[in-house]
């Protein structure tokens, strides 16, 4: 299976894995506009069982920082 | 299925796609809201129904007055076969619900009106778009001032609410071809603190949770599955311990548990629930293995029955498998076994019909009899977006059957004709016919002539058209009314009137109603000024029956599949039936 969060992204962006690591973001993906954002919340929300705030949200801009906040929630990943 | 089984089964699908395929249907989403959430669930339930590429597109939100006046500046509608509009009054009209907050006497007077503009503009877009349009209610504004928690506020928003809530379904059912997906009855449902994410609201104008769009899409689906999905037709009861609690052989009629307080409660409850669907044309039947005597002690004498026999349209007592029932009972009210739903406790009987009649669809009583009542309720199982007079008479015209055959016994084929003193009356089909016609028109089988099947758009506007007449037949006899049961459609050419359409309902067979149908097409062609009557005989693998019409009818073979007769020797009444004809000049 992999890096379950990449695997998340990847699924929801519909990106191959591979093109995906810890520095993508809006600005380097096109595919990372506000309706994927949208969908890749509540698809996080749903896979790890989390429930972001707003804050947290827009702290999400970048895979890394999507792995960051949810470590900080005690989500392995 | 749940969200995320939804939401990972139609990314499978959107990454199975491919150009190729066409879609099947294209289903368009616009909403006072951001409303892209939907498409999983949506998508899933069209899957679910047997379509094989639904495709979902959403517009660019918040557009309504727009996608109205001008469709093609928010949406290409083009090939488009459904347009589902989900809105709210604080998207809509936020600044007016503002203002009525703060007291602003003016403010609901103006609501209204907009709201009313609302369903003009609705109206607009019927006339420029071709496809179904579905439409939603507006759901109970989640404003905090809307809420009814504090305990001093006036209960004015929840009277602003229905009175618009009222006008909004009044209004935009005179709509043709629009249906109604009450929103606001799913948020009522599901419960505003459910259904409503602030924190979505907030970042993306999307107001509801994962969950409530899953209860939005499915409707929504149920609503586009509904037009081509047939929907059952007769619901087949067991009766000891479905119909009532108990054993009525062994626990004797004052045994059994029907009565106000529980368990009799629960089943008192079913049985008005099935009432209820009764009256929308549902037909009912018994199948129960039992002592006729005992049975029919329980059900014709217990005074907690809410049935009673005018509602059953078959009944099966007797110890032969239900299997059989189930076929019997189809035969009886000439529906297919496809169309009947198998109520019982047993997970025997479940089982076995289930296996030898894989058609019939089956639901298992609950253990817990408090659940029973429900075990029908939010069924997608009679979905259908128009209930004909048709449908809501078939469990009247079965008992006259019942009738008819008790008249029919001991009496030769020709007295028996006579004795039903049939009246038959042609007329030019209009608009409360044209649902009627349609349906007859995409169903009839096997008196169909020429088997061409029609929008109910494509009927209504042969209606319209100068070279066509739309001709419905009914009949009626000393035991009832038949209904609409034949269509002609006619299209002149010079001096001949030519039978494009020519069908009859199976249920008025062997009464000479054929004859009588075509004496009075004959006349409609001679007052219409033509000399010739000619017919087409189209064979499909099941319309036999009425190769030899036009011969038997006098008519000549023209080509292969044309025959004609000249207004001279055309038809004439038989005897037995009295006929009308109501046509334009």
């Amino acid at each position: 299976m992999g890096d379950a969060l990449i695997q998340l992204f990847s699924e929801v962006l519909d990106v191959d894995a591979a093109e995906l690591n810890d520095n993508t973001s809006p600005d380097n993906l096109s595919k990372w506009d506000s309706l994927a954002a949208m969908n890749l919340v509540a698809a996080i929300e749903d896979t790890f069982d989390v429930r972001l705030s707003t804050k947290e949200i827009m702290k999400m801009s970048s895979i890394g920082l999507a792995r960051k906040t949810l470590q900080e929630k005690n989500v392995k990943v | 299925m749940t969200v995320t089984e939804s939401k990972s089964q139609w990314r499978k699908h959107l990454q199975g796609k491919t150009e190729a395929m066409p879609p099947a249907p294209h289903v368009a989403v616009a909403g006072s809201m951001t409303a892209e959430p939907i498409e999983p669930y949506l998508g899933t339930h069209l899957l679910s129904k047997g379509f094989e590429n639904p495709h979902i597109t959403i517009a660019p939100f918040n557009q309504l007055q727009r996608l109205c006046a001008d469709p093609a500046s928010v949406l290409s509608t083009e090939n488009i076969d459904a347009l589902v509009i989900l809105w709210r009054l604080e998207d809509m009209f936020p600044e007016l619900l503002q203002r009525f907050l703060c007291g602003d006497a003016t403010a609901a007077t103006e609501l209204m009106a907009e709201t009313m503009a609302f369903v003009s503009a609705l109206s607009g877009l019927r006339e420029k778009f071709s496809g179904t349009l579905i439409v939603s209610t507006p759901p109970y504004p989640s404003l905090p001032g809307f809420d009814g928690a504090e305990i001093l506020q006036p209960i004015s928003g929840s009277v602003l609410h229905a009175e618009i809530l009222e006008q909004w379904i009044k209004n935009i059912s005179s709509i043709p071809r629009l249906h109604i997906l009450d929103l606001n009855a799913l948020l009522r449902k599901t419960g505003a603190e459910k259904a409503h994410d602030a924190r979505k609201w907030h970042l993306y104008r999307q107001p509801y949770t994962e969950a409530f769009w899953h209860t939005i899409g499915t409707q929504a689906g149920r609503l586009i599955a509904a037009q081509t999905i047939s929907a059952k037709k007769c619901i087949v009861l067991d009766a000891d311990n479905t119909l009532w609690g108990g054993i009525v052989g062994e626990d004797g009629v004052e045994g059994l548990a029907l009565a106000d307080d529980f368990p009799g409660s629960a089943y008192r409850e079913f049985q008005k629930h099935l009432l209820h669907l009764h009256s929308r044309g549902i037909l009912l039947a018994v199948a129960s293995k039992n002592n006729p005597d005992d049975f029919y002690a329980a059900f014709d004498s217990h005074d907690a029955m809410v049935l009673k026999r005018e509602h059953i349209s078959a009944f099966e007592v007797h110890w032969d498998s239900k299997v059989d029932s189930m076929r019997r009972i189809a035969e009886k009210l000439n529906i297919s076994t496809n169309a009947l739903v198998f109520i019982d406790d047993s997970p025997k009987e479940i089982g076995e019909v289930q296996d030898r009649v894989p058609d019939v669809t089956c639901l298992l009583v609950p253990e817990e009899a408090a659940y029973l009542p429900d075990i029908l309720r939010g069924t997608d199982l009679f979905d259908t977006l128009e209930i004909t007079d048709e449908d809501r008479k078939r469990a009247t015209m079965i008992a006259a059957e019942d009738s008819r055959r008790t008249l029919q016994s001991g009496m030769s084929e020709e007295d028996y004709k006579k004795a039903l003193e049939l009246e038959l009356h042609v007329f030019e089909a209009a608009a409360q016919h044209v649902g009627r016609v349609t349906q007859l028109i995409n169903k009839t089988n096997q008196f169909n002539l020429t088997t061409r099947r029609r929008t109910r758009d494509e009927v209504e506007s042969l209606m319209q058209s100068p070279t066509h007449r739309v001709l419905g037949m009914s009949l009626k006899d000393k035991y009832g009314d038949y209904g609409l049961v034949g269509v002609c459609i006619l299209e002149k050419s010079n001096d001949e009137a030519r039978m494009d359409t020519l069908l009859m309902s199976c249920r008025v067979l062997g009464r000479d109603a054929e004859t009588a149908f075509l004496a009075q097409i004959a006349e409609t062609a001679r007052r219409w000024g033509c000399k010739n009557l000619a017919g087409t005989y189209l064979p499909t693998p099941k319309n036999g029956m009425v190769k030899n019409l036009y011969a038997q009818h006098g008519f000549t073979q023209v080509d292969d599949s044309t025959w004609r007769v000249t207004l001279d020797t055309a038809p004439t009444l038989p005897a037995h039936i009295k006929a009308a004809l109501d046509i334009a000049a």
